[in-house]
């Protein structure tokens, strides 16, 4: 038994360590909090350039095509270490598309598709959810009848992240309707500047923009619907499946409660050290202790991948502790803060970057998204522990 | 035992939801966090006739005379309809400055909506009497203010400031105006709607005295313990609507075929969300009663501050749980409240003196 890093994942670590040294700075984070994700910023798309240019959006990827087909723990390493200097993560274009059309794309389909997204000539945006479809995505409604040669789509789909600025949207459609609801969808490409396309903002809490996308009669060549048909319901599940790791990382919640300590150490308030409040020391190292598990679930979701297994309940234990971890470190923290803690990221007053009011704000979110964390806890007890299902 | 408000209480309270629920829409409400004063003027008016502003004041100064009772009903219906905070913050300076000096002449303007003030009683890094470093000088006749004070509510808008000042003799409660010289505001973003600003006093002069020199140390402490039960009151209000949207929206939302609703998992947290709120509603309504009667018998205000504003926040939290997506676009009402539930939680109910309070009562 060994809980440490492998010479090996150590020089990894190291080498990523190295990188970020290199490539973040203090602007690069002023960029990121002040854009939020609907501007991806020039000094993130930099970084992302430059991580693309040492190989690393394939991180992933089997090597046969250009990836670097590193193990889930290096992974795991790669997204703890990134969160944590709080640079931008790797599109999921790279992490979640690509992989996917790996492995389930026709030849001719990974021949035209994959050169594009190496070279970042194309990006994704991910359309799943609809507004009758969230948690119950076999229920979507978004359809593409076929006209010869071409698909003709119509729907909408919610919460289309990024479609503002990407070139083509990762889109499920229904396309068998007469398939029971799970085997009639399909997953399709769909060019953003196609006629018929439009994209509305959605403005959400934490200031972050995402989009409504209205399909009205797209027209989208046959050969955009990729791997066979009836089978989206599982390929976006083989999607998501790949956002595993990240979806359950602790690194940015720890990147924050860090620099809520370092206030706490500095900060007097009515003439008294804040450190030295008994509610105050025991409410952070309850929170630490927390993060030390958060890590430890983690850990085990990548360790059990590289064992071959398929981690669906240990992964939902890492989305469900973090999510939910995030909520009181962010509440903790707004009130340890005291006044301050309100203060938005703007002001130069503002204490921990202004990141505990912002993480308040955006904590919901990871809960009921990325899969709500009822669903999560179900995927325990089947997944897990072999509970039934009726 | 009687847990249901007099007629007149209740009149008041309808009042004010019917008020709400025809002007407080989401559109404007999102209008009005773009508005300098954090309201439009038409509403502003409407409220002061309708005699909101005046409820903590006495009838000599065109107001209804009203108890912390009364003025913890309006504000609980206001959070609830999420009426605008710069009408809560003036109906809570109003009654502040009347509990204070009840034959105030400023009052009567105060109450009709036609001058507005502000608490000025926080600094940066201080938040008790001890800690303040605003300073008093001068004599009586013509003192002036030095210092900062921070996170003041409204205090952009104010005509005057109700400050907190210290000097050899102890803490000091005078009336400084804003925009005098020697008193510059200077907005600072903050959630919760309540229009937050520094303003920094140099050599700014003292209009007006609110007590004697040196001796509002206990004058302040009753003032802010009547501040603290109105937030919880109004704690409770927010905490009413946010339970009754979650309720309304788990039994319309349909996924897998069926109201959501029918999810146990789902059930469970309405079940939990309505037992806090029912403890947290007595809790914090048994606090207000006793701060207001004089009649507390032990720690009621501080175990009321424990829980209530805990128990928002976590009914804040699973009522956007249980709407996802829906809930959590900028203009949907739950996130106003889930603002306002930490700044009244930041500021009037930090859980960490709540908890030494009631700690010393039982070990020391």
């Amino acid at each position: 038994m060994d809980y440490d890093l492998s010479p090996r994942e150590s020089a990894w670590r190291d080498e990523v360590r190295a990188f970020i040294a290199e490539h973040v700075d203090e602007s690069l984070s002023r960029e990121t909090r002040e854009v939020g994700n609907e501007g991806r910023g020039p000094r993130a798309r930099k970084f992302l350039d430059a991580l693309r240019d040492r190989g690393w959006w394939g991180l992933s990827w089997p090597k046969q095509y250009g990836g670097l087909e590193k193990t889930a723990v290096e992974q795991w390493i790669f997204i703890d270490e990134i969160e944590t200097a709080g640079a931008p993560m790797l599109p999921l274009t790279a992490t979640s598309v690509a992989p996917t059309i790996m492995r389930i794309g026709s030849e001719e389909q990974k021949n035209h598709w994959l050169p594009r997204i190496n070279n970042a000539e194309i990006d994704f945006a991910l359309g799943y959810s609809e507004p009758e479809a969230g948690t119950d995505l076999a229920s979507l409604r978004t359809h593409a009848e076929l006209d010869g040669d071409e698909w003709i789509v119509n729907g909408q789909k919610m919460w289309n992240t990024m479609a503002h600025m990407a070139t083509h949207n990762w889109i499920a459609v229904r396309t068998e309707p007469d398939a029971p609801k799970h085997k009639g969808i399909s997953m399709m490409i769909v060019p953003m500047d196609a006629p018929g396309v439009s994209v509305q903002p959605i403005w959400v809490w934490p200031g972050l923009r995402t989009n409504a996308l209205f399909l009205d009669n797209v027209r989208v060549p046959r050969s955009y619907l990729i791997g066979e048909r009836g089978m989206g319901f599982y390929y976006a599940a083989m999607a998501l499946n790949f956002e595993r790791l990240s979806i359950g990382s602790i690194g940015m919640a720890r990147r924050h409660f860090r620099a809520l300590v370092n206030e706490v150490k500095q900060r007097v308030v009515d003439g008294r050290p804040l450190k030295n409040d008994p509610w105050v020391r025991e409410r952070l190292a309850r929170l630490q202790v927390e993060i030390d598990a958060a890590r430890m679930l983690g850990l085990e979701t990548a360790v059990a991948l590289d064992r071959g297994g398929v981690p669906a309940a240990e992964s939902s234990m890492a989305k469900i502790y973090v999510s939910e971890l995030t909520q009181r470190i962010a509440d903790t923290g707004c009130e340890i803060l005291g006044l301050n803690g309100q203060t938005h990221a703007q002001e130069p007053s503002a204490l921990a970057e202004g990141r505990m009011q912002w993480l308040y704000r955006i904590a919901p979110m990871l809960a009921f998204g990325g899969g709500t964390n009822e669903v999560q806890r179900d995927i325990i007890g089947f997944m897990g522990y072999g509970l039934p299902r009726k | 035992m009687d847990f249901t408000p007099t007629p007149e209480q209740q009149e008041l309270k309808n009042a004010v939801r019917e008020l709400a629920t025809r002007e407080c829409t989401p559109e404007r409400l999102l209008a009005w966090e773009n508005e300098p004063a954090g309201i439009d003027d038409g509403t502003w008016r409407a409220i002061a006739e309708l005699g909101w502003l005046g409820v903590g004041a006495p009838e000599s100064a065109g107001g209804t005379g009203g108890g912390l009772v009364d003025l913890a009903c309006l504000l609980e219906e206001c959070a609830r309809g999420l009426v605008p905070r710069p009408v809560t913050g003036a109906i809570r300076a109003v009654a502040a400055l009347a509990a204070l000096d009840p034959a105030s002449p400023r009052l009567a303007d105060l109450v009709a909506g036609k001058k507005r003030l502000a608490l000025a009683f926080d600094e940066e890094t201080a938040r008790t009497p001890d800690g303040w470093t605003t300073k008093l000088s001068g004599d009586r006749a013509n003192a002036t203010v030095d210092g900062t004070k921070a996170y003041v509510p409204d205090a952009l808008d104010a005509d005057l400031h109700l400050v907190a000042v210290r000097d050899g003799a102890g803490t000091s409660l005078v009336l400084v105006e804003n925009r005098a010289p020697g008193a510059v505001a200077s907005a600072v973003k903050t959630f919760g709607g309540d229009r937050q600003a520094h303003v920094k006093y140099e050599a700014a002069p003292v209009v007006a005295w609110v007590g004697a020199r040196g001796e509002a140390d206990a004058a302040l402490a009753s003032l802010w313990r009547r501040q603290v039960a109105l937030a919880l009151a109004e704690m409770v209000g927010g905490m009413d609507a946010v339970l009754e949207m979650a309720v309304a929206y788990v039994k319309e939302r349909q996924q897998f075929g069926q109201k959501i609703a029918l999810f146990q998992a789902v059930r469970h947290q309405i079940a939990d969300m309505g037992t806090q709120f029912t403890a947290a509603r007595h809790l914090a309504w048994q606090a207000v009663t006793r701060v207001a009667s004089g009649t507390e018998q032990g720690h009621e205000l501080a175990s009321a501050c424990a829980y209530v504003g805990q128990a928002f926040k976590r009914l804040c939290w699973t009522s956007h749980h249980v709407h996802g997506g829906a809930g959590f676009v900028v203009e949907h009402r739950m996130r106003f409240h889930s603002e306002r539930a930490q700044s009244l939680c930041i500021r009037y109910a930090p859980e960490a003196p709540a908890l030494s309070e009631i700690a010393s009562a039982l070990l020391d």
